[in-house]
């Protein structure tokens, strides 16, 4: 109750400030007049009754302006008055001001952009109901599995409300006007939607029943694609949409902003039921990838315990199955990898701020030495310290806000080119943006970061020995040793912080040196690659498909600019990549899980000799290698050190059909090549397999669309970009139906697979280099300062003959003990540090003495120039000049 | 007319809540009270009586409105709450118990030690 009156009278007064100092004013109008006019009833007359009465209310202001302490109104006067007088003294300093609000502002810019990074991308939940409790469950954690395990699973569960799955389809558009389009879509079980509990924004989600075989033409349209080919049209539901050369119905349209999944296929535009047909009993071809739901109250280790169990029992049924099956948080799936690179990025930004709280803190230190007279004056006069450090701290907050107002507009230009910079491969990056979660962040950071800078200044400013500073006068005295401490303990933080930042970067450089100088095996300069998909056209038919290609690959070879062409099924590094299993003639059936698998490939002559692939030994294949001759098939050099260790396998005959066909069809080993990469620019190359092309029957006839494509490689003399319009013109020569997707060049592709290390190592670079000038500025500012306060000192060492070599030493060694310093706190620190990157380095040690050595001595460098430069001001000091000065 | 004392720190808060108690008056008419009672013996500063009255009813034990003085001008009362009517009684009860206690100390005799 008693609290309530006060707040009430509080804000009463706060808010009515005007009517409370009216009514005020009115109520001890109205004593003095009641009391003059008493007096005058007493006989006074009225001039000297109201003189009277004046004289014994007494100060009427200094009773006003306590009333106004009781309640409380003058805190808001007193921060008026101060912030009034920090604009003034801000005002004064102009160029220190737009120094400090600059530096600042990049300061809490950068760290705000990249906190609405790691927010959008590693905080927030994913967008589904209850996402928390959404997991997934994959073979060692990230491979698909087969249709009869999954309904195992399933059946045998208690831990879950549901299981899904999805299997990626990627079907070709096609239409009566606009051009046909390769996109990317997903097949999913029914309840794989409900189960996300996301509504359709039009229409419905597929029926119980829709994932039958016969009953599964039904889709489901992303919001884009909608826009895209609907033109959002809001009639859309029931229209026919032609995919494969199939027709669907649409019957649903998803909410704008809707991804799923979300960290694989997350391009999928299309969603259609997933009816298994006869692979309800197929325990062999992975491709499904499971989703769950736990139920309330079970916990993500009773439904690991559960699965382990029920795949452990599956694995004694069916050996080599249901191996290392792992469940994972479905959001953990999701930015499981970004953790480290995203804190990494985090606490290195974060380190610039301290950076510049640390230099903001010194410079307000020098301007504080500056204004002790005037502090001392006032505290003189009576200011209290309390007052007086109040006043300093209102004057960092108004820096520290001005700077978060820019730096929020920085941070909104900056999140904006941290999305347009990211890698590709960075999930729900398209989602950042400055929000409230950002603004609070802004918010807390710009208060931090102005009582971090400005409360040792003020506690400093504010203690001052009034006889002292007041009897110094105008001389210019050594400073005190405390200040001076304190200011090289900053320093030297400075430098500690940006070399560790140095080296985070130096460590990058040498992981993306170090990552450009892998050897792809091929040869990426030149050559551009474009996806030719003929399902849904006419070259689909199998009788078309073996001639339309040759000719494809002829008439592209005859563009000008082209030297050299060949195609592939899936483009190294950009495409797929299938493992699959083959057995070697003679050999006794292997045990269960050792089968050898390799990476299936098929080629068409010219695509090793156009991706400058070199043979190791054997031939290539040839147009000889038609579907009439003995199959052959060229392997890795890998292949070949694993399966025929210290034989030759040129000769020997291998097989990829499963158990069931019989005779197999044996391919004959004619080559083996140079391992080149495959899926990760990094990993060591698996086992590989090349087969031709031309001999493939399910290649050349299959209606399946993950098997109706082509991917064209062309080597060319000038940049092969030019040569992409003629070549996708070639393809449409043939056939407007023709989807066309993927037309990028190898550069481009490898570019790709290093744009994440790349992305490290420029925001690291860029803070690393902010940190750097910041921190040579603050010794700058340290030696230069010290420089000028000891003029005098200097002068009477001058006119006593110490040489201008001694005066330089002396000015620049307290820049050599700082420069030391730092520079051993600095890798004290980075020695702890970076193994946090370990995971973000390739081909060099956390502590790679050679990245150390040099950023040390580096910063060294920088660290002795930004000495060298007062010190060779004080070195001109003309003595007699100097001493007169006093 | 005796000389006036000066008022003990801290007692014009006191003092004021026993006014108001009494009957709602205006800050002048506290002062009238205050003085009519203690037959003009306390000596107040008029203009301190003001910033008691606010911290008063910022404390909540009294509450200030406008309303009419006798010839008809606008001037504020103040009046004793329920807060404030606890807190008169506690004060009330301290000071007797201090003044008793300080009393005995007072007339303390050797004998009696």
């Amino acid at each position: 109750m008693r609290t309530w009156a006060r707040v009430r009278s509080w804000t009463g007064a706060l808010l009515g400030r005007r009517r409370v100092e009216r009514e005020m004013d009115e109520e001890m109008r109205f004593h003095m007049e009641a009391c003059a006019a008493d007096l005058m009833s007493q006989g006074v007359p009225a001039q000297e009754a109201k003189r009277q009465a004046r004289l014994e209310f007494g100060g009427m202001e200094t009773a006003k302006h306590e009333c106004r302490d009781a309640v409380g109104v003058n805190v808001l006067e007193t921060f008026m008055q101060d912030v009034q007088h920090g604009m003034r003294a801000l005002l004064r300093t102009p160029v220190f001001t737009i120094t400090t609000v600059v530096v600042l502002a990049l300061g809490i810019g950068a760290n705000t952009a990249i906190f609405s990074v790691v927010d959008a991308v590693l905080l927030k939940p994913l967008a589904y109901r209850d996402s928390g409790r959404l997991v997934t469950i994959l073979m060692n954690g990230e491979d698909p599995v087969s249709a009869a395990n999954y309904i195992d699973w399933r059946d045998q569960n208690h831990s879950f409300t549901a299981m899904g799955a999805a299997e990626y389809w990627s079907p070709n558009l096609t239409g009566d006007d606009a051009p046909s389009e390769h996109i990317e879509g997903l097949k999913v079980t029914q309840n794989v939607f409900p189960m996300l509990g996301i509504e359709p924004m039009l229409g419905r989600l597929f029926l119980g029943g829709e994932d039958n075989e016969g009953a599964d033409r039904e889709v489901i349209l992303s919001y884009r694609l909608w826009q895209r080919r609907f033109s959002s049209d809001p009639n859309v539901l029931g229209k026919p949409i032609l995919m494969d050369g199939t027709a669907y119905v649409v019957v649903g349209v998803m909410p704008q902003g809707f991804q799923f999944t979300p960290f694989w296929a997350t391009h999928a535009e299309v969603w259609a039921p997933n009816a298994f047909g006869e692979r309800i009993h197929d325990r062999g071809g992975n491709s499904l990838r499971i989703f769950a739901r736990l139920k309330d109250g079970v916990s993500l280790t009773q439904a690991r315990t559960e699965i382990a169990a029920i795949t452990g029992q599956l694995e004694q049924q069916y050996p080599a199955t249901n191996r290392n099956v792992v469940v994972t948080p479905l959001k953990e799936k999701v930015v499981g990898g970004m953790e480290t690179p995203l804190l990494v990025l985090l606490g290195a930004v974060a380190f610039v701020l301290l950076i510049t709280c640390a230099n903001v803190a010194h410079m307000l230190l020098a301007r504080a030495a500056t204004l002790r007279k005037e502090v001392a004056v006032r505290a003189a006069l009576g200011a209290r310290r309390g007052r007086l450090i109040r006043q300093f701290l209102t004057e960092s907050l108004l820096l520290g806000g001005l700077g978060g107002a820019l730096g929020l507009l920085l941070a909104i230009v900056g999140t904006k080119a941290l999305i347009a910079m990211s890698p590709g491969n960075i999930p729900r990056v398209q989602t950042v943006s400055i929000d409230a979660h950002a603004a609070l962040f802004l918010l807390v950071a710009t208060i931090l970061t102005s009582v971090g800078f400005g409360l040792v200044p003020a506690l400093q400013a504010s203690s001052v020995n009034l006889n002292d500073t007041l009897k110094e006068g105008a001389r210019g005295s050594v400073e005190g040793f405390r200040r001076s401490r304190l200011r090289s303990l900053l320093v030297v933080s400075e430098l500690a912080l940006a070399l560790m930042l140095l080296i985070g970067a130096g460590l990058m450089i040498r992981t993306f040196a170090a990552l450009q100088a892998v050897d792809a095996g091929f040869n990426p300069h030149n050559v551009i690659s474009m996806m030719v998909s003929v399902a849904g056209s006419m070259e689909a038919d199998s009788g078309r498909r073996t001639v339309f290609y040759h000719q494809l690959i002829e008439r592209v070879r005859s563009i000008p600019g082209v030297e050299a062409a060949g195609a592939i099924n899936h483009l190294p590094l950009a495409g797929d990549s299938w493992g699959w299993p083959f057995v070697v003639e003679g050999r006794p059936k292997p045990r269960p899980g050792e089968t050898p698998t390799a990476i299936y490939r098929m080629v068409t002559p010219g695509y090793f000799q156009t991706m400058r692939l070199p043979l190791i030994r054997g031939r290539d294949v040839t147009e000889a290698d038609t579907a009439t001759a003995p199959g052959v098939v060229l392997i890795n050099e890998r292949t070949a050190n694993e399966y025929w260790p210290g034989e030759d396998p040129i000769g020997k005959r291998i097989s990829f059909d499963d158990d069931k066909a019989n005779p197999p069809t044996w391919l004959t080993i004619i080559g083996i090549t140079k391992n080149a990469k495959q899926e990760d620019w990094v990993a060591a190359p698996f086992p590989e397999a090349y087969l031709a092309a031309f001999q493939n029957k399910e290649f050349l006839s299959s209606p399946k669309s993950y098997m109706a494509y082509i991917t064209l490689v062309a080597r060319t003399a000038g940049d092969p970009a030019s040569v992409a319009t003629a070549m996708k013109e070639a393809a449409w020569s043939f056939d407007r139906n023709l989807t066309i997707s993927q037309v990028v060049t190898m550069e481009g592709v490898v570019a790709e697979a290093t744009a994440q290390p790349r992305f490290e190592m420029l925001l690291l670079s860029i803070f690393a280099g902010v940190a750097l000038v910041l921190a040579s500025v603050g010794i700058y500012g340290v030696i230069s300062y010290s420089a000028s306060r000891r003029t005098h000192e200097i002068g009477v060492r001058m006119s006593l003959g110490a040489t201008r070599g001694q005066v330089l030493l002396l000015v620049a060694r307290q820049g050599i003990y700082l420069a030391l310093a730092g520079s051993t706190a600095g890798i004290a620190g980075s020695l702890m540090l970076s193994r946090v990157m370990t995971k973000l380095l390739y081909g060099v040690q956390p502590t790679d003495p050679v990245t150390f050595v040099a950023v040390a001595a580096g910063l060294g460098v920088v660290a002795m120039l930004a000495c060298y430069l007062p010190a060779r001001r004080a070195m001109g000091i003309d003595p007699v000049a100097a001493l007169r000065c006093e | 007319m005796d000389k006036q004392l000066e008022l003990l720190q801290g007692t014009l808060e006191m003092l004021i809540l026993k006014a108001v108690s009494l009957s709602p008056l205006h800050g002048y008419g506290v002062l009238l009270r205050i003085q009519q009672i203690s037959k003009d013996r306390l000596e107040i500063q008029q203009g301190s009586l003001y910033p008691a009255l606010y911290r008063l009813e910022h404390q909540g034990w009294i509450t200030g409105e406008w309303g009419e003085s006798e010839n008809n001008r606008r001037a504020r009362y103040y009046r004793l709450t329920a807060a404030g009517k606890r807190r008169l009684q506690s004060e009330t009860k301290r000071w007797n118990e201090m003044t008793a206690v300080i009393a005995g100390i007072l007339q303390a005799t050797p004998e009696e030690l």
